[in-house]
């Protein structure tokens, strides 16, 4: 039994059920994260399209606060983003699913996660692949493989 | 590969991430969460709180790397003196360690030896 963590961008999560349902997968827990990877949360005016969210004004605005922070430090303009400018948020808002499946189906799932997530661009985001010892279905106590079904 | 969920003071948590980030481990996934420890949460006056708020990261670094992600959070997270026995108070968190058999970049479509890399 294997539990799979995927972080995927907020936008796709609709395209990522749809994909999950067609490879078989029931349970799915979706959790909303902030997160960052190799790009220390950087995004491009380009690529926001304009397109800041409230959570990422709070988000700048709580970088703002922060001046010690090399990371952070550079000035931030809302109102005429020049687009190749990039915009240090630190955390950005990101889906995380957390599903347990079979060992035979993990490879699925990934592929089936990658296919609709992959864009190209920095921060498509990563599958974890961890050992679960065991599941228990509240309901019924079943164990195992069975809690599952 | 390791995962290392940490469960810190929301008002320690940006001291932890810029000390990992200096180190290099830039890469983690932050989400609020509430909890309590063995002491049930805190009463103040008449009014009992069980659920504290805290902050929960969760970073995946290769096992050679386990140890310097780990005391980093301790020292960073710490709260209090640094110095003789005032150190380290009640509610300063915890740390869990757990197995993680193999990181896909969904961008590349491939799996990373060190998911702290591009």
């Amino acid at each position: 039994m294997k539990q799979i963590i995927a972080l995927i961008r907020d936008e796709r999560v609709e395209e990522t059920k749809t994909a999950l349902e067609v490879v078989g997968v029931r349970g799915v827990t979706f959790l909303h994260v902030t997160g960052r990877g190799q790009q220390r949360g950087k995004v491009s005016a380009r690529e926001l399209g304009g397109s800041l969210t409230r959570n990422m004004r709070l988000q700048l605005a709580e970088v703002r606060s922060d001046r010690d922070d090399p990371a952070c430090s550079q000035d931030m303009e809302f109102a005429s983003p020049d687009p190749d400018k990039e915009f240090a948020f630190g955390f950005l808002p990101k889906r995380m699913l957390i599903m347990v499946s079979d060992d035979d189906q993990v490879e699925h799932i990934v592929q089936a996660i990658v296919s609709v997530n992959q864009s190209g661009r920095h921060g498509d985001g990563r599958i974890f692949i961890c050992p679960m010892i065991s599941a228990i279905r509240v309901r019924t106590g079943e164990q195992g493989e069975k809690a599952l079904l | 590969m390791k995962m290392i969920w940490a469960i810190i003071r929301p008002e320690s948590a940006h001291k932890v991430i810029k000390a990992l980030d200096a180190a290099g481990i830039g890469g983690m996934t932050r989400l609020h969460v509430t909890g309590h420890g063995k002491e049930m949460g805190i009463t103040l006056g008449a009014v009992h709180y069980s659920e504290i708020p805290k902050e929960l990261l969760l970073i995946v670094v290769p096992d050679s790397d386990v140890a310097r992600t780990v005391l980093i959070i301790r020292s960073e997270a710490k709260s209090g003196q640094k110095t003789g026995s005032g150190e380290g108070r009640i509610g300063d968190g915890k740390i869990f360690i757990t197995y993680v058999e193999d990181t896909f970049a969904i961008r590349t479509a491939g799996k990373t030896g060190n998911p702290q890399n591009p």
